[in-house]
């Protein structure tokens, strides 16, 4: 059974030093943590859960570690993330996933606006639904969104796809619907078995650049 | 090429051009321009092309072996024809012919107030004698985080290189920034551009011709910019910095992302930054996981707690409102401010937001001075002047104004080679600093530039320790505004220093104004 740490009432710093000791031994649980943001910050390995709710920037810099948070993640979960996994049972707050290079956030609930900003690799899914400005400036990686978005999904989207089960308020800039390939099919197929979410792959729609330069193309001599 | 063309005048004289009296045996000029200013024909005679090319780089005329290029500027109207100065009315044309904005490298043109109207007190009989530069030690040491980190920032020098990214610089260019903060046992910046793979270890040490790894002393700092793009940002980028830079703006324009052109965007650019080859690399105007101090506040500290509260955090700040804005880094936890002044430079940005917006860097520095002297953090949280500093006058200057050192960004690209022609954003540097073109780069020598940094910044903290020791000190924590006197009303009203003359402060700065 994996030893619990109290977070309650206590500091980042003093929490923090004992988790990094604790997650070398095995999995760790960690109550009371809340108020805590900046938990589990660039770790590169191990296995924590969250019981109850996170605060802000939980998993920060995660390279390699797994996080589980069983009621709602704060503002910025996994910002910056560049390997691992982070699974929120609940729900996620402002700018989930902001950053990532890499790894699988996982939301079994909704995600505030700005969710998946300049998204550069991760792999994000969504179990509900979505704020407004989702996945802007979103450079490479999957975003999907089981339930509906808000305004300017996908705003300025450079590479990555974002695939929808719900509707959408409005479309970013430089975005494009295109047909679900059997290959994104069976992707989506694999996600939802792999962590849970039900839902039927074939419902969803795809949303993808519409050119691969959409801010300033490079300037010619005048 | 988005610059003001034509305000150069290109003359080749023709009884000392090799080319003019053989045919086909010069041409280096013509090899040497990145702008295709000269062309040789087809009977190997070579021909000024283009005037309206240049930009006054003057690289031919330094190449040239029988030194007959002269480049000269063509503006003299600037006086007779103002406002409609011949650069003004290409600006109108350029924008009514292409629908775009003038983008401009390198930073501000023309004055602003600034340090030269600012002159320094030397010690006499009314005050403590003066110092003997040559055989008494004087203090030019500044620590960062020595209260907060298990291992502070300790400048040999009261000086950095602030931050140039990779993309904007070429890799050979931030090389040399490493080599020559070895040397001095200062600060070398990322920028937002993330990490070369040498420049860990280029801060540090060297190889020697046995290919073992030798450490420079002093040895010099890495400081790691997070940054609004977070371009090549990972845990293992922030663990290998001596120090983290957190980057709020800049001087060149502040209130707007970076903006790395397409045309600088190359493979190796592109593969660190994480987008296409040749697109814009545009940083956000803010952060994206930042919505108000309490944030930036969490910001510090889970930063710290990545970094094993072993190294200083560090912001840096666009010229905006000083006072303010320092108060609230030092509320958020920073080790030490950089303020970027007005006249601060940046690789592209538009025209007329690096010529007309923000705070001249003189002007920063007393509202930031008092600022920290309200929060009672003066000399404990380090303040770094940015923006238009030249030498160790300027240093000297802002020091006694207040600050605890100085950044030298475009007096170190000029240090390196540059002539300052203002056209960074074309990606076509004559001299390889700020271009990705493989041809153009293999010109620059990372190491003689690594030297001439080094030599450099040594040669500006002797000036440093001259004025120091002349105005009766012997630690530049000691000096103070009364080391200086403003020399015209102006400056006096911007600084609240002293009138020559008048030997005082101006009224409004002595009813309680004043830092």
């Amino acid at each position: 059974m994996a030893p619990v740490l109290d977070a309650s009432e206590r500091e980042l710093r003093s929490v923090s030093t004992e988790l990094k000791e604790a997650v070398t031994e095995g999995p760790v649980v960690i109550q009371g943590a809340a108020h805590l943001h900046g938990l589990v910050a660039g770790f590169k390995s191990g296995e924590v859960t969250i019981r109850g709710d996170s605060g802000d920037y939980l998993g920060v810099l995660n390279d390699g570690a797994t996080v589980r948070v069983e009621g709602n993640a704060g503002r910025y979960l996994a910002d910056n993330m560049t390997r691992g996994t982070i699974i929120v049972e609940g729900d996620a707050g402002y700018g989930a996933g902001p950053y990532c290079y890499g790894g699988t956030i996982v939301v079994k609930g909704d995600a505030g606006d700005f969710t998946a900003v300049m998204n550069k690799g991760a792999t994000i899914l969504i179990g509900g639904d979505v704020g407004d400005e989702v996945a802007t400036y979103m450079l490479a990686g999957d975003l999907v969104i089981v339930g509906s978005a808000g305004k300017n999904l996908g705003n300025y989207l450079i590479r990555g796809s974002i695939y929808i089960g719900g509707k959408w308020e409005s479309l970013g800039h430089n975005t494009l619907l295109e047909e679900m390939t059997p290959a994104d099919l069976a992707k989506l197929r694999d996600y939802f078995q792999q962590y849970g979410i039900e839902a039927d792959p074939a419902t969803f729609r795809k949303i993808v650049r519409l050119s691969e330069k959409p801010f300033y193309k490079a300037k010619k001599p005048a | 090429m988005s610059t003001v063309n034509g305000t150069f005048c290109v003359t080749v004289m023709k009884d000392r051009c090799i080319n003019a009296r053989m045919p086909g045996k010069c041409a280096t000029c013509v090899e040497v321009c990145p702008y295709e200013v000269y062309v040789m024909d087809g009977t190997g005679n070579v021909h000024v092309q283009n005037y309206n090319a240049c930009v006054g780089c003057r690289i031919c005329a330094e190449f040239c072996p029988e030194d007959a290029i002269r480049i000269n500027p063509a503006e003299s109207e600037y006086l007779v024809r103002w406002p409609w100065t011949f650069p003004q009315v290409e600006e109108i044309h350029h924008k009514a012919q292409t629908g775009e904005y003038m983008l401009r490298g390198f930073g501000t043109m023309g004055l602003t107030p600034g340090f030269d109207q600012i002159t320094i007190v030397p010690s006499q009989i009314a005050s403590p004698p003066p110092r003997d530069k040559y055989r008494e030690e004087c203090n030019l040491e500044v620590v960062i985080g020595e209260d907060t980190c298990k291992e502070p920032i300790r400048l040999h020098y009261p000086f950095l290189f602030p931050a140039m990214s990779f993309g904007a610089l070429s890799r050979e260019a931030r090389m040399a920034l490493a080599i020559g903060a070895a040397q001095t046992g200062i600060i070398s910046n990322t920028g937002e551009g993330g990490l070369l793979r040498d420049e860990t270890w280029l801060v540090k040490g060297y190889e020697d011709e046995r290919r073992a790894l030798r450490r420079w002393e002093p040895g010099g700092y890495l400081v790691v910019q997070w940054s609004t793009g977070r371009w090549g940002v990972s845990a293992d980028y922030v663990r290998a910095g001596d120090g983290v830079e957190i980057k709020i703006g800049q001087g060149a324009k502040p209130g707007m992302g970076g903006h790395l052109l397409g045309a600088k965007v190359t493979e190796e650019v592109a593969a660190i930054r994480g987008i296409p080859v040749g697109s814009d690399a545009l940083s956000p105007c803010r952060y994206y996981d930042v919505q108000d101090l309490e944030d930036m506040k969490r910001m510090v500290a889970f930063l710290r707690d990545v970094t094993g509260y072993r190294v200083p955090i560090l912001f840096k700040l666009g010229p905006s409102r000083p006072y303010e804005d320092v108060r609230a880094c030092v509320e958020a936890g920073a080790d030490a401010i950089s303020i970027d002044g007005l006249v601060g430079g940046t690789g592209a940005s538009p025209a007329i937001v690096t010529q007309g917006v923000g705070i001249p860097t003189v002007a920063l520095i007393p509202p930031a001075v008092r600022a920290l002297k309200d929060m009672g953090a003066h000399r404990k949280v380090k303040l770094f002047v940015l923006g238009g500093m030249r030498s160790g006058l300027d240093a000297y200057k802002a020091m006694a104004m207040g600050a605890d050192g100085v950044g030298f960004g475009a007096a170190a690209e000029i240090a390196m080679g540059c002539r300052a022609c203002m056209a960074c954003h074309t990606g076509r540097c004559p001299y390889g600093i700020t271009s990705q073109d493989p041809e153009l780069r293999a010109r620059f020598n990372p190491e003689e530039a690594g030297r001439r940094l080094a030599n450099f910044i040594r040669a500006t903290a002797e000036e440093v320790k001259i004025l120091t020791m002349l105005s009766g000190h012997d630690d530049i924590r000691d000096l103070s505004e009364e080391d200086l006197r403003a020399m015209d009303l102006n400056t006096a009203a911007i600084t609240g220093l002293k009138l020559i003359g008048y030997d005082r402060r101006l009224p409004w700065w002595e009813n309680g104004r004043g830092s």
